[in-house]
């Protein structure tokens, strides 16, 4: 074993670890399978391979061709439409930027997954009656959503858009996003919904919201946000009310990555949000 | 149970079964202890003494039928036992909830009318688990549910009562470039050498995102100078559209540009720079464009776009920043034509449904298609599931459609 090599190699194959090791923290895999994650997952994947994947050392790139081809094995599981964009966005990232033959195994997967997907909805075509639901049992199931599924299904009905105008729902709601760093005066008859969005716009949470991930200050590590808290138990008693600091996708590629690229979007605000790429190294 | 409450149950009845009676008719006898799990039915058995033999059954909640019942009752014999651990009944509980969503409902209103509360939030949280990220569409098609809101009720809730004149204009554009991507997309089959035209396109929105050319994807950027290239070995005729087309960008930007009368701030600028556009396009009769006219004209766009962010940052104060702008290009249709309630929205739903930018790829088109039909740059990622516009009032509603109309 000549001294000299394993010295120049070392640091390198360390760096290379760090790498591989943070994507592992980061858990894109396993937010795959899971309905409610797997379209920000395809994201993140997109973004990833957009921003940096030549960059990438040998073992990371195989990680994420791995999370690739299981994305759209995936597919047709995930019955949303949302999903379906999302794949096809991670497609163009991988048309774009793989490598021939990775690039023609992941089209063929890919395609495979389209086929099942029409297969799919083709075989649900039965015509039932549902019983209606009554609007107090709407409200308590409206009362487990988050923001943009409340607003889904706020346009799916007559009866479910009554249900949605409650206010308790908005006023947890609130509680769950603002409470932490806005004064409200409440007053009699106030309009949760109305002081929701005002306070939604005003912070760009609709910006915000679009990662699906969160920095946890307690276990110190970038997690996908469980309505905005951080999926760990004792990080959740920890933190009380206190929601995660939300984390925009680019920052995330760039945690995983160390670089410090900002997003497509160019608006000034960014100024104060570039701040935030800079988290505690993490491991 | 209290001692009173021991006593008057008469002790034949301590080892024995409830009858009770569903809404068909048919009776059934349950053991007591089981049935007693459920509120409803333990209320008439004390207050009422029903369900003590087959004559005087209790008469369960019309909801409640017989596949239902014996489903709730799996439930209450397993959850009654006081020696389970919670792990064990959580489990059972996630094997429980495996069924189809009609079953689901019909479940969830069943256990409401017995007012079995523990199966009741099972039951609630199964069903928002499956309405979680889902278009209305799909949700009304998983419940079966009729459309019958109408347009303007959809967007109500949605509606924004923010003022801002200077946020009007800009979405006046956005909704512009909209419509005239829509036209595009027809005109696409007929003239091939469209997607040239789109570069204009992205030059106004850049201007309209503030958007710096620098800081935008390596892709994305090779793709635009490919297309810069073949467009200055364009045709006449492909020149003659794209020319038309910056001509009525410019006269419809100009127009709203002076429709909004009080702003002072903006409209100073705008003066300027519209004013040295009428010039051009006065003279701009000929057809043929001119690159160094296009660039200069470029040129003002960006500038326009600075000073436009910089003038709002300015006014608007220091704890807020501009807020973003985002575009779909996509599913328009159902929000601007055919309403009278105006695009008054925070929250685009169009994002949450397939996007131009997300179709499935198609592999022997031209890999330009996504980027020409991604207005917006942030949320070039598909699932944007948020994205926001600010409000069109009736009026401007008007004026675009006359706009555009031309």
């Amino acid at each position: 074993m000549k001294p000299g090599i394993d010295d120049q190699s070392k640091p390198q194959t360390m760096i290379q670890e760090k790498y591989t090791k943070r994507y592992q923290n980061l858990k894109v895999a396993e937010a795959l399978s899971n309905n409610h994650f797997y379209p920000f997952a395809c994201n993140e994947l997109s973004s990833i391979i957009d921003l940096g994947y030549s960059q990438l050392p040998k073992d990371l790139k195989a990680f994420i061709f791995r999370d690739c081809l299981s994305a759209f094995r995936l597919l047709p599981e995930m019955n949303t439409s949302a999903a379906v964009s999302a794949a096809n966005l991670l497609v163009k990232s991988v048309e774009s930027a793989f490598p021939k033959q990775k690039k023609n195994l992941a089209i063929v997967e890919f395609k495979q997954a389209k086929v099942a997907l029409k297969r799919r909805t083709k075989s649900h075509d039965e015509h039932i009656d549902l019983p209606s639901l009554p609007q107090d049992i709407l409200v308590h199931i409206f009362s487990f959503l988050d923001v943009s599924s409340l607003l889904s299904s706020s346009q799916v009905s007559r009866s479910w858009n009554q249900a949605t105008s409650e206010g308790s729902l908005w006023r947890s709601l609130f509680d769950l996003h603002f409470s932490h760093k806005v004064l409200i005066h409440i007053y009699p008859g106030i309009d949760w919904r109305e002081a929701f969005k005002n306070e939604y716009i005003l912070y760009k949470s609709s910006k915000m919201l679009r990662s699906g991930r969160g920095y946890c200050s307690y276990c110190d590590s970038v997690v996908w946000h469980d309505n905005l808290r951080c999926p760990k138990k004792q990080c959740r008693l920890k933190s009380g009310k206190k929601p995660l600091d939300l984390m925009l996708t680019h920052q995330v590629v760039n945690y995983l990555l160390g670089t410090t690229s900002s997003s497509d979007e160019s608006d000034s605000e960014d100024e104060a949000v570039r701040g935030l790429w800079a988290y505690p190294t993490l491991q | 149970m209290s001692e009173s409450d021991m006593a008057i149950i008469k002790p034949e009845m301590m080892k024995s079964y409830i009858w009770l009676e569903t809404s068909d008719g048919s009776i059934q006898q349950v053991e007591q202890e089981v049935a007693m799990f459920c509120p409803f039915i333990c209320h008439q058995v004390l207050q009422k003494g029903g369900g003590s033999s087959k004559n005087n059954a209790i008469s369960l909640p019309q909801k409640v039928n017989p596949a239902m019942l014996s489903l709730i009752f799996d439930y209450c014999r397993f959850h009654q036992l006081p020696g389970r651990s919670n792990k064990e009944r959580k489990v059972y509980d996630e094997k429980f909830m495996r069924m189809d969503t009609k079953r689901l409902c019909e479940l969830t209103s069943a256990a409401d009318s017995l007012q079995l509360k523990p199966l009741v939030d099972l039951t609630s949280r199964a069903l928002a688990r499956i309405i979680e990220g889902k278009t209305p569409e799909e949700i009304r098609e998983i419940f079966h549910l009729p459309d019958d809101l109408t347009e303007e009720e959809k967007l109500e809730p949605l509606k924004n009562t923010m003022d801002d004149p200077r946020i009007r204009l800009l979405n006046r554009l956005y909704a512009k470039k909209r419509k005239e991507l829509k036209e595009r997309e027809k005109l696409k089959s007929i003239e091939v050498e469209e997607h040239v035209d789109e570069r204009s396109v992205d030059d106004l929105l850049s201007f309209i995102n503030g958007r710096d050319h620098k800081v935008v994807n390596t892709s994305k950027r090779k793709k635009k100078t490919k297309k810069r290239k073949e467009h200055k070995n364009g045709t006449c005729k492909v020149s003659n559209k794209d020319s038309h087309n910056l001509h009525s960008k410019q006269r419809s930007v100009d127009e709203t540009s002076f429709s909004l009368g009080g702003v002072s701030n903006l409209h100073n600028i705008e003066d300027d720079i519209f004013s040295r556009k009428a010039e051009f396009e006065d003279g701009y009769i000929d057809d043929e464009i001119d690159p160094a006219l296009k660039e200069m004209l470029d040129r003002e766009v960006e500038d326009f776009a600075r000073r436009l962010n910089s003038s709002w940052v300015l006014s608007v104060g220091q704890e807020r920043q501009p807020v973003h702008f985002s575009i779909n290009g996509n599913g328009d249709t159902r929000r601007l034509t055919g309403k009278e309630g105006g695009g008054d929205e925070w929250f685009d739903f169009s994002s949450v449904t397939l996007g131009e930018a997300s179709d499935p790829p198609e592999y022997d088109k031209v890999p330009s298609d996504r980027e020409e039909l991604v207005l917006d740059v942030p949320s070039s990622s598909s699932t944007s599931l948020f994205t926001f516009e600010l409000p069109l009032s009736i009026s401007e509603l008007e004026l675009l459609r006359e706009d555009t109309s031309r």
